[in-house]
């Protein structure tokens, strides 16, 4: 396969699992991600939904190997990350990046916030010393700040400027990939627009891959091309957002779309309620990990994990009741 | 950094000064410290020995300075040496885990198993007394504790988003620990670095003392404490003066160290923390004159104003706010944050911190103004009348306690009822707010329920005492939506079953929609407009109402920004607040707008309101 044809990153089948220590031995596994295989090609734009719990952040952690699977394999530009040498792994880490859900616990509250976003630069010797300082400033610039705010510490900002510092660091080392870990769930709605507009501007005009956890189906929908449904651990639909978001297959998805709180009343579908609570990730029910909340669940449900089923163009389903589905 | 200096200067000062006699002291031209003169033994002061002179007639002044030479050059030695050891071991212990971590902090916890004195005698039977044996031997003995404050705070910083931040950018393990990780474990290093820095000294002093440490005659204070002990009853304020230069060199330390982790705390030199200190006199009597109330109202509001006073002078994070809420109805309160919402619940409450006080207005409840009740008044109304679900049920339930018992508590504190009687409410009131398997999980520990769980064992304690009025401060934004839709779901039950009235606050405007009859939309501590949802939402009158509304999401329309933020409170502008940010502001909105009556209970603090149309009504003109 040459290097063109294969997306910029590609996970096959991961998984991976935490265990906490014990006084005697370890605890039981939380199988925190299972079988996830995923594609992203560049400057396109994927949201990864789903509730807390459901392994989105780990996979996000997982993509930028600060993870490492327990089995599968992610390839990043057609090279696999596990192969890596130390200096090769470096040279890469400069084009995948992070931006975090708190915008005040991502930066260091003891540097001053220039000679943050000068640290991408510098690691990566992309800049000369001397022209580091014109370096900053075209980055604040570039996510919407004033250049003269490089020698304030983090704490002098708003919730909505820090989120833009860190993504100005992110931008440092110029990636062509960037997961981003629920960026705007702590922040206010006028400020979310604000940071929503800035990451799509930079995925365009940038040609960034972009990855987009978040909780919010509606951030998703605007902003992504392809959206993932996560349920503990695993994939329940994936496919376009628009078709995965106004037409959801898979029972999961559909209770996540009717729960989703809307502003006017047109074209609310009812609220499809799940009884009871997600069972815990160190427990997941046998076959489908679903079941146990899905009003549709039959005993075959309980027996194979449900594969992926394409619907048409790109949209996958993981259940086996789907022709059954009303 | 420029209001700490006073706090900084007085023991940088004292400090400086003594290194400085310290270094100094052979230029002094001071009498030879270990000469003796023993015909002139123990004469007081006088001119050529200004604190006269000791058991062996050496000049007491000379004595005391060289000595402050020695001890303080043992001390900075010794635990310099210490604090570099240590931090090393604790920093590569705390950051590679495993080996490094096992051979680093047993090894610290080997040497805190060995009393110090004992220690002392082991390297001083070694090696002979001398300055030398101090140094070492202080410098094992204060190791561990630099060992175990790096340790410990490298393993809590290790897992911030920033240090992550940095691994994922491809920076170097060396540059991560001295650029990101150690600045920032810098602090609490510091603290242990005057600690031991003081403790040195007088560890020194005492091994002097005992003859374990400085050998005589080298000039040293437990040296001459020692010696001056011997001759107390003659000579008393021999002991005097080696003892106030131990405590003051001690005081100073503590004091500088003190200071200096504050100024290197880049928040605290901001003085972000304003604290401001109350005022008795405007609690007694805020606002005499009550206006119209509703009588047909669970809660009335008028003019409620909360001031606070500040550093920056006195601020107004509520200002005149107007509300009446209905038996059975839901009022919403939205805004950015900053909007002053929860200080005007709080407020309601009596629950503002001591700092803020409510200055004018009235919140009439059940026929009595709350603003006006006493603290036990106000407690007694507080979990029974008046009840309130928190945002975060994780740190507002004690996770010391049984959630049944604290269900039970909660009824027991407001009713005279038997404990199996409250305990049988209890179990009455999980099952109604939908906790499946309620005999089992009364018994249930806090950290053993999802965070839904413990937001329903929150209802069920506020609705214990079948409250009139519900105060709910963000109560789903801690939860998945799935789970939000539930206690959406189950509140508005509640609210049909028992008709208590329910605030609500939230910034989440489609959770308004959901589940509020009226909503009230402040900006900068002020309402800029209220209504019923449904024709808010539709028309909204403001035009920060309507950045609001744009700015969400919503099919396929882009969502659109608000540029700028709320201003901090001592930053409001004069005029309409909201002028800054607004795409339609005219000249007449740089003066103050007061809130207008618009027909069908609708109200809106704007200049151009009427003129200017949004939403729906937008689209059909």
């Amino acid at each position: 396969m040459t290097p063109d044809a294969e997306p910029l990153l590609v996970a096959e089948h991961v998984s991976v699992s935490f265990s906490r220590k014990r006084l005697f031995g370890r605890g039981p596994a939380v199988r925190a991600v299972q079988d996830v295989s995923l594609r992203i090609g560049r400057g396109e734009a994927v949201g990864i939904v789903g509730e807390s719990g459901s392994g989105k952040s780990t996979l996000g952690r997982l993509l930028l190997g600060l993870i490492k699977p327990a089995s599968g394999e992610v390839r990043f530009d057609g090279r696999a990350l596990q192969s890596l040498s130390r200096a090769e792994w470096r040279a890469l880490r400069q084009r995948m990046q992070i931006v975090f859900q708190d915008p005040y616990g991502s930066l260091d509250p003891r540097r001053r916030i220039g000679s943050q976003i000068a640290d991408g630069l510098a690691i990566h010797r992309l800049v000369a010393p001397g022209l580091l300082p014109e370096a900053v400033n075209a980055l604040l610039e570039q996510v919407g700040l004033d250049p003269s705010h490089a020698e304030r510490f983090p704490h002098e900002f708003s919730g909505g400027q820090c989120q833009r510092i860190g993504i100005a660091r992110t931008l440092a080392s110029r990636p062509d990939f960037l997961v981003a870990d629920e960026p705007v769930s702590s922040l206010d709605v006028s400020i979310q627009a604000q940071i929503l507009d800035l990451l799509d501007r930079l995925r365009r005009d940038l040609g960034l891959a972009l990855i987009l956890i978040s909780h919010d189906l509606a951030v998703v929908r605007h902003l992504c091309d392809r959206v993932v449904v996560m349920y503990l651990g695993r994939v329940m639909e994936e496919g376009p957002a628009r078709s995965v978001l106004d037409a959801p297959r898979h029972p999961y998805t559909r209770a996540l779309v009717s729960a989703m709180p809307r502003i006017g009343t047109g074209g609310r579908p009812t609220r499809i309620l799940l009884p009871g609570e997600p069972p815990s990730p160190s427990a997941p029910p046998s076959g489908c990990v679903f079941r146990t909340r899905c009003s549709f669940a039959i005993a075959a449900c309980g027996e194979a994990v449900p594969p992926l089923t394409q619907t048409n163009h790109d949209h996958g389903v993981a259940c086996i009741r789907l022709a059954d589905l009303p | 950094m420029r209001r700490l200096r006073p706090r900084l200067a007085l023991p940088a000062l004292l400090i400086l000064s003594l290194v400085v006699i310290a270094l100094a002291v052979p230029f002094l031209g001071l009498p030879n410290p270990v000469r003796q003169d023993i015909p002139n033994r123990l004469t007081g002061m006088a001119p050529g020995a200004l604190l006269g002179r000791d058991e062996f007639g050496r000049d007491v002044l000379s004595r005391l300075l060289w000595g402050a030479r020695i001890s303080l050059f043992i001390a900075f030695t010794a635990t310099t040496i210490a604090a570099l050891a240590g931090t090393l071991l604790g920093l590569l212990g705390g950051w590679f885990r495993g080996m490094a971590e096992f051979l680093s902090i047993r090894l610290a916890d080997v040497i805190l198993c060995f009393p110090p004195i004992l220690l002392a005698l082991l390297v001083v039977t070694i090696m002979g007394p001398g300055v030398a044996t101090l140094i070492l031997m202080l410098s094992i003995l204060y190791t561990p504790g630099f060992v175990r404050v790096a340790y410990g705070e490298v393993l809590s910083t290790r897992n911030q988003d920033f240090v992550t931040a940095m691994t994922a950018l491809g920076a170097t393990t060396p540059r991560i620990l001295a650029l990101t990780v150690l600045p920032n474990i810098a602090s609490p290093l510091l603290v242990q670095y005057s600690l031991t820095l003081g403790a040195a000294i007088v560890v020194e002093s005492g091994l002097s003392f005992l003859g374990l440490g400085v050998v005589p005659p080298t000039p040293s204070w437990g040296l001459m404490i020692r010696g001056a002990r011997a001759t107390m009853e003659q000579a008393p304020l021999l002991l005097l003066w080696p003892c106030l230069a131990l405590t003051v060199t001690i005081l100073a330390f503590n004091l500088l160290c003190d200071a200096l982790r504050d100024a290197f705390d880049p928040k605290s030199a901001a003085g972000a923390g304003a604290r401001p200190k109350p005022r008795l006199v405007d609690c007694l009597a805020p606002g005499l004159f009550p206006s119209r109330v509703d009588p047909g109202a669970s809660l009335s509001v008028r003019g409620l104003t909360v001031e606070i006073d500040t550093k920056r002078g006195v601020i107004r994070p509520v200002d005149d706010v107007s509300f009446t809420i209905g038996a059975g109805e839901t009022l919403a309160i939205v805004g950015e944050s900053g909007s002053g919402k929860s200080v005007t619940v709080t407020g309601l409450m009596g629950l503002l911190p001591a700092a803020a006080r409510p200055v004018a207005g009235e919140a009439v409840f059940e026929g009595h103004d709350l603003l006006r009740r006493s603290p036990d008044q106000l407690r007694a109304l507080r979990g029974a009348r008046l009840a309130m679900i928190p945002q975060d049920p994780m740190s507002s339930l004690n996770p010391v306690h049984k959630v049944g018992d604290q269900v039970v508590e909660a009824i027991l504190a407001h009713r005279s009822i038997t404990r199996p009687a409250a305990r049988a409410e209890a179990l009455a009131l999980f099952r109604r707010v939908g906790i499946a398997d309620p005999e089992r999980r009364l018994d249930a520990w806090p950290h053993e329920m999802s965070g839904g769980m413990r937001q329903r064992v929150m209802i069920a304690m506020a609705i214990a005492n079948r409250p009139a009025l519900l105060i709910a401060d963000e109560p789903t934004t801690a939860l998945d939506v799935t789970m939000q839709a539930q206690i959406l779901d189950l509140l508005a039950d509640l609210r049909r079953e028992t008709g208590s009235a329910l605030i609500f606050i939230t910034h989440s405007l489609g959770v308004v929609a959901e589940i509020a009859d009226t909503v009230m939309v402040m900006y900068a501590g002020q309402v800029v407009e209220q209504g019923p949802v449904a024709s808010v939402f539709a028309a909204p009158l403001h035009p920060y109402t309507a950045a609001l509304l744009a700015a969400v999401p919503q099919d396929d329309a882009a969502p659109e920004p608000i540029p700028g933020a709320v201003p901090p409170p001592h930053q409001f502008p004069q005029g309409c607040r909201f002028a800054p940010r607004c795409g339609h502001a005219l000249p007449p909105c740089g003066e103050a707008q007061p809130l207008r009556q618009f027909g069908n209970g609708r109200e809106v603090r704007c200049a151009r309101a009427g003129d200017l149309r949004f939403g729906r009504a937008a689209h059909d003109a």
